[in-house]
């Protein structure tokens, strides 16, 4: 089983690469199980028409130690595993340990050895802010972290922070970079500017998603590229990122 | 609100459970926390504090400290208390304050551990869970990183879980290895340092924080465990019969209705229940406000850490109950009630009372008397 996590600034497209990148895979007969780490609870959003899950902690609330796993995984487009780690409301909480709570959970019950997945991706809100949001990249769980970002100025910034995260946390036997995707569909983008930054950590940019206003269409529809528009440059731009992550 | 505790006293903590599991193992325990705290864990829950000394401290956490995420400070006040010390091995655990931020133990445990050359495990105790998780968790650690197997060795016995938060000192776990003594059979473990653990050729749990490293040993090493307590005469002789048992072996009890009912840590309460009935015929039911996961329980018995679905259960189920002094205050006025005061939950305050029913059926006919 091999376990990544795709980190990134907000807004970026990150739940947008996942699920494309979950169903590129599920399609070629991979076992996908994509995990949202963010209290939006939306990382799976385009795996169930546009239909929001229930989230771990939101079932862990109710039920207590009565939780199993039928209250929190569920089946989504082409098979794939989804899970939510959700969290708190806006402004309230910890979000950082409800992704931690949410991740021991699934371990004590056994989720992985359950569902066997050959893949599983961690969607992780934005940034390495604290403690919790380390956690996806911690030993254990993901072996490499991508992180998507555009060439923007700030894009970068989270990206070189991630990086760094990595970079600090070498000795503690976390996540490998494995590397930067770049998508284009945000924002005018140039890769020298993202070059310089794969210098600087010594990585590789994996892959691009151009702009195509497919992409925009297909999340109004509530579906993925993949699903929706499967013969475009787009969806096979997302076919060799998954490809390559699943080498 | 369910959970609430309006009357009822809390059980002590994980980090309790930790502290108490691995107090006369010689090695060092720091609690992740702030100052102050240390009190709680090595004194007020331990009552060996002023008799055996032991290694236990507190890493002083402070807010600048937690909102920074000053691990280094951590790791290098760790490692120079134990080049100072030199613990046979060091184990870190957490509070809430880490849990809060995600202090990733298990990758601090081996910073110290290069840093010292002392082995260090850590527990992922939060502070919000029972002391059945932390010493459950810490015994388990404690075996995976120590005990090595060399060969079985036959008519032995490891006795598992004990700490004096179940037991208190007054002579209960000196009783039960006597009982194995004087039948010949030989105890390899109780609590104290040893290496030869997975050596043993059967294990007796005594509490659910035995439980884990039970299972462990059982998958892992094929060593078969009983949970049970000698209490009183017959269960005793019951228990003698240890090395007989080829895979694992739970008291069964098939109360369907009772209007006895005893409240209180499970493995406890099971033996109780079940030497109740050996010795007199009673039959008990039991209210768990603890873990059982892993145990057999009776039709009659009843699982809740809500102090609201206790007292309503013992209201329209109990006119007897055996239980620590405080839940009293929340048993029906009408009922019969029998002290059996419990150190994790009630503390020092009735420690005076605690019975010493291992082995002796004189004391439990006093108990329900």
């Amino acid at each position: 089983m091999i376990k990544i996590a795709i980190y990134g600034k907000g807004g970026i497209g990150k739940s947008t690469v996942c699920s494309n990148i979950s169903v590129a895979l599920a399609k070629k007969g991979v076992k996908v199980m994509q995990i949202g780490c963010d209290p939006k609870a939306d990382s799976t959003i385009l795996l169930h028409k546009g239909e929001k899950l229930p989230s771990i902690m939101e079932e862990y609330t109710k039920k207590g130690t009565a939780l199993s796993l039928d209250d929190i995984v569920f089946i989504g487009e082409e098979g794939v595993i989804c899970c939510e780690t959700g969290g708190p409301p806006p402004g309230t909480g910890c979000a950082g340990r409800g992704i931690i709570n949410s991740l021991e959970r699934l371990e004590k019950l056994s989720a992985y050895k359950i569902y066997k997945p050959d893949i599983v991706i961690f969607d992780v809100l934005g940034d390495v802010v604290c403690g919790g949001f380390s956690m996806p990249m911690r030993k254990g769980y993901a072996q490499k972290v991508y992180v998507v970002t555009s060439s923007e100025k700030m894009s970068r910034y989270a990206c070189a922070n991630i990086s760094m995260a990595l970079e600090n946390f070498k000795g503690r036997g976390y996540a490998e970079l494995g590397g930067y995707i770049l998508n284009k569909s945000t924002s005018p983008s140039d890769r020298d500017s993202l070059n310089e930054l794969c210098k600087d950590f010594n990585t590789q940019i994996i892959g691009e998603i151009s702009y195509d206003p497919i992409i925009k269409s297909a999340e109004e529809n509530d579906t993925t590229i993949i699903h929706s528009y499967p013969d475009t440059t787009v969806a096979e731009q997302f076919k060799n990122i998954a490809e390559k992550i699943y080498a | 609100m369910n959970n609430t505790l309006k009357i009822l006293s809390c059980y002590s903590a994980d980090t309790a459970g930790v502290c108490s599991i691995l107090y006369e193992l010689g090695g060092m325990v720091v609690v992740h926390d702030a100052s102050g705290c240390n009190s709680t864990y090595s004194t007020h829950d331990e009552p060996r504090w002023n008799k055996k000394p032991s290694n236990i401290f507190i890493s002083a956490l402070t807010e600048r400290d937690a909102i920074m995420g000053n691990d280094a400070g951590f790791i290098e006040n760790v490692s120079s208390a134990a080049k100072d010390l030199k613990p046979k091995f060091i184990c870190i655990c957490g509070s809430p304050m880490p849990a809060l931020i995600g202090t990733d133990f298990t990758a601090l445990a081996e910073e110290i551990e290069i840093n010292t050359s002392i082995p260090c495990f850590s527990v992922a105790t939060t502070g919000t869970y029972s002391y059945i998780q932390g010493a459950g968790e810490a015994l388990l650690q404690y075996i995976k990183k120590f005990c090595i197997f060399k060969k079985k060795n036959h008519n032995t016995v490891n006795i598992l879980g004990f700490t004096p938060l179940d037991f208190y000192i007054n002579g209960q776990l000196e009783r039960i290895v006597k009982l194995f003594a004087d039948n010949g059979i030989n105890v390899n473990f109780i609590g104290k340092y040893c290496e030869d653990i997975l050596c043993a050729s059967v294990n007796l749990v005594i509490s659910q924080s035995g439980l884990k490293a039970a299972k462990y040993m059982w998958e892992n090493y094929n060593i078969p465990y009983m949970c049970g307590i000698p209490i009183g005469e017959k269960l005793s002789e019951l228990i003698l019969k240890i090395q007989n048992i080829q895979s694992p072996t739970f008291i069964e009890r098939n109360t369907e209705k009772s209007d006895l009912y005893i409240i209180g840590e499970s493995i406890f309460s099971q033996s109780l229940s079940y030497a109740i009935e050996l010795e007199t015929g009673l039959k008990s039911g039991i209210i768990y406000p603890l873990e059982n996961e892993g145990l057999k329980t009776a039709p009659a018995d009843f699982t809740t850490e809500s102090e609201e679905e206790t007292e309503n259960f013992l209201s329209l189920n109990a006119k007897k109950i055996i239980a620590d002094p405080i839940y009293k205050n929340i048993a029906p006025k009408n009922a019969v009630f029998h002290d059996l005061p419990h150190f994790a939950f009630s503390g020092r305050c009735y420690e005076h009372i605690i019975p010493n029913l291992i082995c002796n059926s004189n004391a439990l006919k006093e108990l329900i008397k």
